[in-house]
């Protein structure tokens, strides 16, 4: 299954758009609008949040993707995890998959730690006899010590995030797909995180994450992407794709900043 | 123009990373935090779930035998014998409509059969409708009755009949409420209007003859009758059911193919 040949990720010719709904629901349009949704998706506005987005990456690939809020890097990622369809195009995705995407998504606020951590880690894909055996570690990895037996309702964000992440690094993925979430850790479970994120690609997995963690794309990724209103601007190492981004926010003088 | 091809081909991909029985797995983990969580920090604890009913039961008492003086005999018995297997449904109905529209931040962050968050909460009060059944049996042997091995074949049997008519009756529901909220507060009004015209406060045989084939309409009537009947008098439900089975299949088959088409576009819509 692992070949090396074979890609983990190929996206083709994806698009994906939203339609745009009414906050005033009337009950007519709204009745009207079932069977619509039902049936057939015409005649509601459309919002195009991916367009003609092409790429593939190989086994055990690290890419980044930049872009500005609301260009389109999670939707990109949620259809990559296959919680969002496509509207057209299609998306490949060989070998199992692991998301984080939102921190602590499906933890329960009135449960300890590591209940959460069990719920969490079968929601991510383990099977309930891996679960159990991989909990010590999860507890480990997340530095949260006696706490782990408080509800999570008492955590900081911080605290939920490094449960979160232990849980989606422990449930051994052979793809990792991570949005913007670690910022929220503190600087040294931040450089914990991107080292073991280096770690698992040099064991063959295959991570996407998306980040407005500059530096760190540059550092830990193979390659970078750069995202604008849903389409792929540029694709390449790291450092140029970066400089590009910088270039277009700031103007080309802000050059020297990011080389270095 | 590729829409649906690339929806089938992307879940036949999901189903195919998923080890096998892991629903099930989900299944059981939701089903046992619900569990803990409903009575959690609570000093009665699990006891709540026969006071409730039992305090309903007492004031509907109460008011119909003392002062409607509807005549039937063992009164409490036919009211409580169908008053547990309804709040069941009621309960579970109430739950789970919202369950997908309340749920939009696991739905769009986590990728995992999503039919097991209902079907918890639907075992969930499953479960607590069992554990209220010792009840019964004391006041059945209080009255003289005692329960006898049909009840061995016949819970098993409506349970299971009444789990998948609330599968099938949910998965429509809480798919429809994502995208129509109104649904949450129009359940409300159809289960107050279902409680009175199924036979709870009273057996299917005090209604006129005029009256029945109506009532016969609501699937419930002929569920919660075979309850009584196997609760009260030890009886196997045997044809009457038939309202339930044909309208549960229905459901099922409604249910499901509403929420297969409508599931894809949760993501977004919430």
């Amino acid at each position: 299954m692992r070949s090396e040949t074979t890609a983990a990720i190929t996206v083709d010719q994806l698009s994906k758009h939203y339609y745009l709904r009414g906050h005033a629901q009337e009950l007519k349009t709204a009745l009207l609008s079932l069977p619509a949704m039902l049936f057939n998706r015409r005649g509601r506005q459309e919002f195009w949040a991916l367009q003609d987005i092409s790429f593939s990456m190989k086994r055990g690939e690290f890419l980044g993707i930049a872009g500005p809020n609301g260009s389109g890097k999670s939707t990109l990622l949620r259809v990559i995890a296959g919680i969002s369809t496509p509207t057209s195009g299609t998306v490949t995705v060989s070998g199992r998959i692991s998301t984080l995407l939102e921190l602590g998504a499906g933890f329960h606020p009135r449960m300890n730690g590591r209940e959460n951590a069990l719920v969490n880690a079968v929601l991510l894909g383990l099977s309930l006899d891996e679960a159990r055996e991989a909990l010590p570690s999860i507890i480990e990895f997340s530095e949260l010590g006696d706490f782990i037996e408080q509800p999570l309702r008492t955590y900081s964000s911080g605290m939920a995030v490094r449960l979160g992440f232990a849980v989606a690094v422990h449930v051994r993925p052979e793809i990792l797909v991570i949005d913007e979430v670690l910022a929220v850790g503190d600087a040294e479970f931040q450089s914990k995180c991107f080292g073991h994120l280096e770690r698992l690609r040099q064991d063959g997995v295959t991570v996407i994450i998306a980040s407005h963690d500059l530096p760190s794309i540059q550092r830990y990724t193979d390659r970078a992407m750069l995202l604008d209103h849903g389409r792929i601007v540029l694709e390449g190492p790291p450092a140029n794709v970066l400089h590009e981004y910088l270039t277009r926010i700031f103007g080309p003088g802000e050059k020297a900043e990011v080389k270095g | 123009m590729l829409g649906c091809s690339t929806e089938r081909k992307l879940r036949l991909q999901i189903v195919s990373i998923l080890p096998a029985g892991r629903a099930w797995e989900l299944l059981y983990l939701l089903t046992l935090r619900d569990f803990k969580l409903r009575y959690q920090d609570t000093a009665l604890g699990l006891l709540w779930s026969l006071l409730k009913p039992l305090a309903l039961g007492a004031v509907l008492f109460v008011a119909l035998r003392f002062f409607v003086r509807i005549q039937v005999d063992d009164y409490h018995l036919v009211l409580l014998t169908a008053l547990f297997p309804w709040i069941w449904f009621q309960t579970a109905v109430l739950l789970s409509t919202p369950i997908f529209a309340s749920n939009g931040p696991l739905l769009k962050m986590v990728a995992f059969p999503r039919y097991v968050l209902p079907f918890a909460t639907i075992l969930n009060n499953g479960i607590h409708f069992l554990l209220a059944i010792p009840i019964l049996v004391i006041l059945l042997l209080v009255s003289g009755q005692h329960p006898n091995a049909t009840w061995l074949i016949g819970i098993p049997l409506l349970a299971s009949l009444q789990l998948a008519l609330l599968m099938g009756v949910i998965l429509l529901i809480a798919s429809v409420d994502v995208f129509f909220r109104d649904l949450e507060h129009l359940v409300e009004v159809v289960l107050t209007m279902m409680f009175y015209s199924t036979p709870i406060l009273y057996p299917l045989d005090q209604v006129p003859d005029s009256w029945r084939p109506v009532l016969l309409i609501n699937p419930m009537t002929s569920l919660i009758e075979a309850w009584r009947d196997l609760l009260m008098s030890n009886t196997l439900p045997g044809l009457d059911l038939w309202p339930a089975l044909v309208f549960t299949l229905g459901a099922l088959i409604v249910g499901f193919e509403v929420f297969r088409r409508l599931e894809p576009e949760f993501a977004d819509a919430l």
